[in-house]
């Protein structure tokens, strides 16, 4: 029963991500990101990490959407695909070797051992680590104080627009 | 070797692995690329989760998880603005275009 | 004690460099003093090595378990060449004084000899074998920057990069055995190297030989790496002497000396080193003959004394073969130092242009005669005792065809030493010249060289002592000074030597008298391709300049390409993870 609902989800994350890539408009696109965070998130949730997937729920499908949504608003939704840089055939090759790879080398290690730290997410965030959070709190400091520095240049032509 | 539920969870985390990757390689456009890194991150969370829950520690496998989940927001929002600021600047979003600019 | 002399004598001179260099060249005069002074006192240094040599390591520094421990070691062969590069390097830089005086960019200069001065000492001494490595490439580095010094001269800039990929080639030679010893042994240490030889397998053992044998043939210009060094003449006279006489064209010899007894037991491997010498010898020997730059033809006679060493080592006298460089250090930085005074008061190079200068220079002409007769190998001069040593050695541990063309080398040596003497110094003027007497920091450098000339040989007995105490692979015999002399002056060798130089020198009055230079019209383009062997540096270095060109195109700048990159590697280290499992 569980290899069966893995397997639905899974499998529907990989092919949202990969229309996500071939979409030719961000728009489309970025509709495909909202259900991979969706599915990922039933993943998360069947391998026990309930309030992870809830994180993850909210920020991939909502957060990260908005923002793309807005970005998209703001840029214009030109639907451009050109050929790519690299040949695709190479491409594929590579990837599909360091995927074989990596799948062979991790297969064995999949063997769940007994349990040793606290299952509960909040405990382990704040007492063990705590440093990690207060990290985190100065990381979206920063990255906020960054996006308006970024967002909030006047272009150079425009600024000259209004003052005339 | 035994076949364990889990072992599906590994191969589609290395299939979206792939899958990002491959979508590294092939896009041109700047805000495409910060929904491929976006994948890539959806990848690690659940190898990190699934990691902890083979090592019987949950709980850190969640808050690493979590701080991921943190910074990769990051990323794509500052990401999301740089991408703004080219195309205001620059005029386009190709990639190719933009590295072959000169001045 | 020791320890602290040899940070002394390698530390010394690199921070002189950097004080030299933040003197800054608004105050010439500064930087002159500076720099003699930090050469004197490393000289002085190396001098009181002497007394603390050991063959045990004196500094250890750990650097963890990939490199093993950085060790310096003041054996027997390391305090000689210790202290022949800083005296000779002392020497150079009181000589620069006077002839980089009024020169730009003084700092740039002191700061690569000085440089270069430690670089070499710390090559010696280094008992680690990456570390000698290390040191190796700085030298090849500081070589490169100081042939190419008039920077705005474009064979100046070509020779210098021409020294820099031949030396360079030889390198990875040396990498190359190094790593292979790592792999085998676990070990970079030298001494793991030589105590450990007999326990390496055979195709290992052998690659490392051959791989330093190409490594010395590089630096020490021999054949068939040997054209690089004539194109070096193009560095200040100073240079010249210091490092493409004296130091670190030794670099080559000392590795070949230094790991004697680890390889001689590899087949066919003493023979290469002999051929190698004894083709070196021969073919540097004709090109002097006919060189018309005085540089150059000391260049080719540089090449032809390491090839006797390098012969020496071949046939088994390691001792032989360090008493002859210590020889060949002297008097080649006093010949070259000498025709640096010559070549800074005549404003020329060419010797066909020069002639009765002795009339006008008698000291330097008088310090270039002494030299001379050293190089030729003329009794009581340290070089006739170490030539003759070698020659000695070669009669009884080499095939007697050898030993026949060494001996022919020798009457060459003569004869061609003896055409420089005459054509620079006597006959009659053959162009109208501006000749000013020579400085005197250039006076005192070569007094001090000249007087060495006569003295060094008198301490055969004590490095033979000091070496064989010091250096408990090599098996060296005891011999002292007093069994030299009987041994050399007994040998009906050194009497048929002693006349073979005299025909050489006889020849040469008598053809210079009537000829000015060698005719011999099939000889010269012969020689100007360097024996057909220019083609083959002149490929390594175009191709070198093309492999780069074509390596440039991977920077493509492009996103997705580095990405591809990236990702290529990952596929690189999960093969290796894959393949090491």
């Amino acid at each position: 029963m569980e290899s069966i609902q893995y397997t639905v989800f899974l499998l529907g994350a990989i092919f949202c991500a990969y229309r996500a890539i071939v979409a030719k408009r961000i728009l489309s696109a970025t509709i495909y990101l909202a259900c991979i965070s969706a599915l990922v998130s039933a993943t998360l949730y069947l391998l026990g990490a309930a309030q992870v997937a809830v994180m993850e729920l909210s920020v991939g499908a909502g957060l990260v959407t908005v923002l793309l949504v807005y970005a998209v608003s703001v840029v214009g939704d030109d639907a451009m695909d050109p050929a790519s840089v690299i040949p695709k055939p190479l491409a594929f090759g590579v990837v599909g070797l360091v995927a074989v790879l990596l799948g062979w080398m991790a297969f064995p290690a999949v063997r769940i051992t007994a349990a040793t730290g606290s299952f509960d997410l909040a405990s382990s965030l704040w007492q063990n680590r705590v440093l990690d959070v207060w990290i985190q709190i100065a990381l979206i400091f920063s990255g906020v104080m960054g996006v308006l520095g970024l967002l909030s240049e006047k272009v150079p032509g425009a600024k000259e627009e209004v003052e005339q | 070797m035994t076949f364990t539920p889990l072992n599906i969870v590994l191969f589609g985390i290395i299939a979206l692995l792939g899958v990002g990757f491959y979508g590294l390689l092939i896009t041109r456009n700047l805000i495409k690329i910060v929904m491929v890194l976006q994948v890539l991150i959806k990848s690690v969370i659940l190898a990190l989760v699934l990691a902890g829950k083979l090592s019987g520690n949950l709980g850190l496998g969640q808050s690493t998880a979590a701080t991921v989940i943190v910074a990769d927001t990051i990323v794509a929002v500052v990401g999301l603005a740089l991408a703004v600021q080219v195309r205001r600047r620059l005029g386009t979003l190709d990639v190719p275009q933009i590295s072959s600019m000169r001045g | 004690m020791a320890g602290i002399i040899v940070a002394l004598v390698i530390g010394l001179p690199w921070l002189g460099a950097i004080v030299v260099w933040l003197a800054r060249n608004k105050h010439p005069r500064l930087q002159h003093i500076l720099a003699v002074l930090f050469s004197l006192l490393t000289a002085a240094a190396s001098i009181a090595l002497f007394m603390f040599a050991s063959s045990e390591p004196v500094i250890q520094i750990p650097f963890g378990k990939a490199f093993g421990a950085l060790t310096f070691v003041p054996d027997g062969l390391a305090v000689l060449l210790t202290a022949i590069a800083a005296v000779i390097g002392s020497l150079a830089v009181l000589f620069s004084v006077d002839y980089m005086h009024g020169e730009e960019q003084l700092g740039r200069y002191y700061f690569l000899v000085l440089f270069f001065i430690g670089a070499m000492i710390g090559l010696v001494l280094s008992g680690n074998l990456l570390f000698t490595f290390f040191f190796w490439e700085i030298t090849a580095l500081c070589s490169y920057g100081l042939i190419s010094f008039y920077n705005d001269d474009p064979k100046a800039v070509a020779g210098g990069i021409k020294a820099l990929i031949i030396t360079q080639v030889g390198g990875v030679g040396l990498l190359v055995g190094t790593l292979i010893v790592f792999a085998n042994l676990g070990s970079f240490q030298i001494a793991d190297l030589l105590g450990k030889a007999a326990t390496l397998p055979a195709a290992a053992l052998s690659l490392i030989a051959f791989s330093f044998l190409i490594a010395a043939a590089a630096k020490s210009a021999q054949f068939p790496f040997h054209t690089w060094l004539p194109d070096a003449m193009e560095a200040p006279t100073p240079i010249s002497a210091l490092i493409h006489a004296a130091t670190m064209v030794n670099a080559g010899i000392y590795l070949l000396a230094r790991f004697y007894p680890a390889f001689k037991s590899v087949p066919g491997w003493a023979m290469s080193v002999l051929l190698v010498g004894l083709i070196s010898a021969l073919i540097a020997a004709v090109s002097a003959l006919i060189a018309t730059d005085l540089k150059r033809a000391l260049a080719y006679s540089t090449v032809s004394q390491l090839g006797y060493m390098v012969y020496a080592i071949g046939a088994g006298g390691v001792f032989a073969s360090q008493f002859h460089l210590l020889s060949h250090a002297v008097f080649k930085a006093l010949l070259f130092l000498a025709a640096g005074s010559v070549i800074h008061s005549v404003g020329t190079r060419d010797m066909r242009r020069m002639g009765g200068l002795g009339r006008q220079m008698p000291f330097v002409r008088n310090v270039f005669i002494i030299g001379a007769l050293a190089l030729a190998g003329v009794p009581i001069l340290n070089g006739f005792w170490s030539k003759e040593l070698i020659l000695e050695i070669g009669l009884e541990h080499s095939p007697l065809w050898a030993y026949g063309v060494m001996l022919f080398g020798a009457g060459l040596t003569a004869f061609y030493t003896f055409r420089m003497v005459w054509l620079v110094f006597f006959g009659k003027e053959r162009d109208r010249l501006n000749v000013h007497r020579a400085g005197s920091a250039m006076r005192v450098a070569l007094g001090v060289l000249a007087a060495g000339t006569f003295v060094t040989w008198l301490f055969f007995g004590g490095l033979n002592n000091l070496l064989v105490t010091t250096l408990p692979f090599h098996e060296l015999e005891h011999e002292s000074l007093l069994e030299l002399v009987t041994t050399i002056l007994s040998a009906p060798a050194t009497w048929l030597a002693l006349l073979v130089v005299g025909l050489g020198a006889g020849i040469s009055w008598v053809r210079a008298r009537g000829y000015r230079l060698f005719g011999g019209d099939w000889l010269n383009p012969l020689v100007e391709s360097s024996f057909g062997f220019d083609s083959l540096n002149r490929f390594i270095v175009l191709g070198t300049y093309k492999a780069a060109e074509q390596f440039s195109r991977t920077q493509t700048g492009e996103l997705n390409w580095n990405i591809l990159g990236i990702i290529s590697a990952l596929l690189v280290v999960l093969v290796v993870l894959w393949l090491g499992a």
